[in-house]
């Protein structure tokens, strides 16, 4: 475990040099709290590791390694999102030298990653953007600065390289990084650390390519499930038959004499059976030869979770109220319709999968998460140990999509089970594990109303109800304090300029454990909102383009809404005839600041529904990486589409059924739309804004206004499936 | 069990099915791991020049037939075609499905060359993606094709 000794600066940098043959190192901490820094002001001179009992660890750091080598340490994991490009990037514009000069490493636990949020709600870039040039800008002066007095040059005359400091008008007057860390014995961050302006950027804003793909389209990415240690052992768990089964006895005689069994470890109270063997298949074996008895507990079926998922009891809490919406809807309802959204999977095609090796005073895990700090507190509670005993060390994700956040059950079996056995033992989950027993997106049930005068909205209601998104992670008492869920209610409110505004959510426990999926409640929100507002436009005779824009609001979100609705619906040929058979729809969300809209183009083959293209228009602000931003956009839209189209789990008989994906069909290439991306960044306020969700928002709505531009009939109800195709063209 | 494996005779047990002998005896975890029934594709490899789904394949059933897995597609520094169209178009995110999209395409494109569009679409849907990479897929696939061919009549 690295034991570096910081020392904070005036400044609000870390630095740390000269110990350990560490190499000289130099970050920032997010969130320290100002009287912190307050206490370093006077402070400077001592090297305490730690202000106030917190860790003295950057968030995000830079070392200048022993070998003359300049690395940063990624705070953030990379799980197909591009962040260790962009943020790797935003490093090399103020070092100065290209981004695949820098090494860039995973910070485990120990080096870095201390938030307790992860990497999630589309926040990487946005949160690091200013903190991570000022790092990097600060160990480039120190470096020139220190090169200075070692090549009597002024600082402003040099720059650096992968391997140096050089003078830039000789640049064979220069000094190796590896030389400048020997003749250097005092390290200052300077008082003024300069950041480069817009004008001066290399990288931001470049599609510079992904750093990590050549390792992924050679198979030498190590994620997860593929890590192999010294002396790994493979385990394996007792899952329960039903959601509320409770065990009740178990039989492990026959397991623990399978010759290959190391060991069977039982924890009645905690309901955990799981096994050590020495292949995956041999553990598999013993699971299959535990005998198991099970309080079953209540068969749940679908129809008695819909129930429960409905809109309309007390229970219901304001989340939104713009004028009197009640009293406007009391003297009369144009139109009223309801929707409803159903489980979904967030399924990674990496399952769940962690490497623990647990000793008697230290555990190191290895292991997909999202949540790195979170796993700490967890393994470091499971196996009896403090929370600075405890490595994690994320690896590359095969996909996260908010699974692999907050709990990571699978990072815990693998720190018992080694426990257990003294061993390094991995676990990786299989299919049906991911899709019964994880956490899953809750159903949505919405219920819209509203009132037209004159061709305009002058009253609407938006009641929704949901299981529990992020609320799922609080304890009962404080749910009940926090209210709604700030989670399942993304995108709900009504962003439109209508006069009478109010939006109600009601939060539903289920016996299915709910929780993050990729945008929260985005999809299902902005699928109920926006079919909603194309009903109105037709209620109205109007054209749902014309009709959403005559009631954007008369400010910075109506001018970014204007503008990517215009965006999209231009280069998507609304207005034109189109193709023969086919008909568009649109829609827009805003989500974490940034604004997206779509046109969907489809037809029916049979009652299936084809989605062909998906035109879309985002405003995110500036771009640090506009491939990447693009790729996220097109991946957003697969999964609009997928929980358009496809995407429903269900419970019979007490279980979620599906097992595999023959009962739970992602999107396959055959079936995905073209896609085109427009980027606009109407604000020019120098600021970047999320990208990982909010392209997710409209598609699942503009598709289903499509369909209703081709056929006149609206399915209410995700995915819009043959069947509900076949409902509602014979209604 | 003796396995030929990226030209390379290697000792496995037989036990399993081939995507664990790979990964957990030989090392070998570029092959990945997905729904372990042959639907997603993620555990592809290229046995005697076919396009196979190592989860379900016993061990015993490839025991003395060569195996080409991603690790053995480059040839020394270079990548082969459809890697590099994968890295030209960016293609991956998270990459977990990536080692099997490839290999499915390099056998594709060995046994059709001149596979149409819809060929390409219809024997490449059963390779799942789950980050959404598809417009890319498509687009490197059909222009390692190009590349391909356009050696091929070089060479002809």
């Amino acid at each position: 475990m690295s034991q570096r000794q910081w020392r904070l600066t005036r400044r609000g940098f870390l630095i740390s040099a000269g110990l350990l043959g560490g190499g000289l190192a130099l970050g920032v901490r997010l969130g320290w709290p100002e009287v912190q820094l307050k206490i370093a002001e006077f402070a400077e001179a001592a090297s305490p590791t730690s202000f106030g009992g917190a860790s003295a660890n950057p968030t995000a750091w830079f070392e200048l390694t022993p070998q003359g080598r300049l690395r940063l340490y990624l705070p953030k994991v990379e799980m197909g999102q591009g962040v260790m490009t962009a943020l790797t990037q935003l490093a090399a514009e103020e070092l100065g030298i290209a981004p695949a000069q820098i090494e860039v490493v995973q910070a485990s636990t120990a080096q870095g990653i201390r938030d307790l949020f992860g990497t999630a709600g589309s926040t990487t870039v946005v949160s690091l953007f200013k903190p991570l040039r000022e790092a990097a800008a600060a160990m480039r002066e120190m470096l020139l600065a220190a090169a200075s007095a070692q090549l009597k040059v002024e600082p402003a005359a040099l720059a650096l390289s992968a391997e140096g400091v050089f003078v830039q008008k000789h640049p064979a007057r220069r000094i190796a990084f590896s030389d400048l860390l020997a003749q250097t014995s005092k390290w200052e961050v300077p008082e003024r650390v300069p950041l480069k302006s817009p004008e001066q950027w290399r990288f931001i804003g470049a599609s510079v390519p992904r750093l990590d793909l050549r390792d992924k389209v050679t198979g030498a990415a190590v994620y997860g499930y593929d890590v192999r240690l010294p002396g790994m052992l493979y385990g394996a768990v007792l899952r329960p038959p039903t959601l509320e089964a409770r065990l009740r006895r178990v039989d492990t005689s026959a397991a623990e004499r399978l010759p290959n069994v190391r060991k069977v470890v039982v924890d009645l109270g905690a309901g955990f059976v799981g096994v050590v063997a020495t292949s995956r298949a041999a553990a598999q074996q013993a699971i299959a030869a535990i005998r198991a008895e099970w309080d079953e507990g209540r068969r749940w079926e679908q129809e008695d979770i819909d129930r429960i998922v409905t809109v309309g009891d007390e229970g219901g809490v304001v989340i939104q109220r713009v004028g009197d919406a009640l009293s406007e809807l009391q003297r009369g309802v144009s139109l009223q319709a309801e929707y409803r959204t159903p489980f979904a999977i967030q399924t990674p095609l990496e399952a769940q999968a962690a490497a623990a090796d647990v000793r008697p005073d230290r555990a190191t895990v290895w292991v997909s998460t999202q949540s790195a700090a979170l796993v700490q507190q967890q393994v470091a509670r499971a196996v009896g140990l403090r929370e600075d005993q405890v490595e994690v060390f994320p690896t590359f994700l095969g996909g996260g999509f908010g699974r692999k956040s907050g709990w990571s059950e699978v990072a815990v079996e693998a720190a018992r089970l080694s426990k257990a056995v003294g061993a390094p033992v991995h676990v990786g989950w299989s299919r049906a594990e991911e899709l019964q027993h994880g956490f899953i997106r809750p159903p949505t049930h919405h219920r819209l109303s509203a009132r037209l005068q004159d061709g305009r909205v002058v009253a609407i209601q938006h009641e929704q109800a949901s299981g529990n998104v992020l609320l799922s992670f609080v304890p009962g008492i404080a749910r009940g304090v926090v209210g709604a869920d700030f989670g399942a209610t993304r995108g709900a409110t009504i962003r439109y300029a209508i006069p009478h505004r109010r939006t109600i959510a009601w939060r539903k426990d289920l016996p299915v454990r709910t929780g993050p999926w990729r945008g929260l409640g985005l999809v299902a929100n902005t699928f109920a909102v926006e079919s909603f507002m194309d009903e109105l436009a037709h209620l109205a005779g109007a054209d749902p383009l014309a009709f959403r824009l005559a009631h954007l609001p008369n400010d910075a979100w109506g001018r970014r809404m204007a503008a990517v609705l215009r965006a999209a619906a231009e280069r998507a040929g609304w207005g034109k005839p189109a193709p023969q058979g086919r008909a568009r729809g649109i829609a827009c969300s805003t989500d974490v600041d940034t604004v997206v809209a779509q046109v969907a183009e489809v037809s029916l083959e049979g009652d299936s529904l084809r989605v062909h293209r998906i035109t879309l228009a985002m405003d995110c602000g500036l771009v640090v990486n506009p491939d990447g931003v693009r790729t996220q956009a097109e991946g957003g839209v697969m999964w609009g589409g997928g929980s358009a189209l496809l995407e429903e789990a269900s419970v019979r008989n007490g279980q979620l059924v599906a097992t595999n994906f023959d009962r739970y069909p992602l999107l396959s290439i055959d079936r995905a739309p073209d896609v085109e991306v427009i980027l606009l960044d109407t604000l020019r306020d120098g600021q970047p804004r999320g990208v990982g969700e909010p392209p997710m928002g409209p598609t699942a709505a503009a598709i289903a206004n499509a369909l209703f531009a081709l056929t006149g009939r609206r399915v209410r109800q995700l995915p819009i499936t043959p069947t509900r195709v076949r409902a509602a063209l014979s209604a | 069990m003796e396995l030929l494996v990226n030209g390379q005779r290697r000792q496995v047990s037989d036990e399993s099915v081939l995507v664990w002998a790979l990964r957990d005896e030989l090392g070998l975890t570029g092959t990945k791991i997905g729904c372990g029934i042959g639907l997603c594709g993620a555990c592809t490899v290229i046995v005697d020049g076919q396009a196979v789904r190592s989860c379900i394949t016993p061990v015993r059933a490839v025991s003395g037939k060569s195996i080409l897995t991603i690790e053995g597609l480059a040839k020394g520094g270079t990548l082969h075609p459809v890697q590099q169209a994968f890295i030209d178009y960016q293609v991956p995110q998270c990459g977990w499905c990536m080692s099997g999209q490839i290999m499915s395409a390099v056998a594709l494109l060995e046994q059709n060359p001149r596979a149409s569009e819809r060929e390409v679409l219809a024997a490449m849907s059963r390779n799942l993606c789950r980050c959404g990479c598809y417009v890319r897929i498509r687009a490197a696939v059909l222009d390692a094709q190009r590349k391909i061919l356009a050696r091929k009549e070089g060479n002809a």
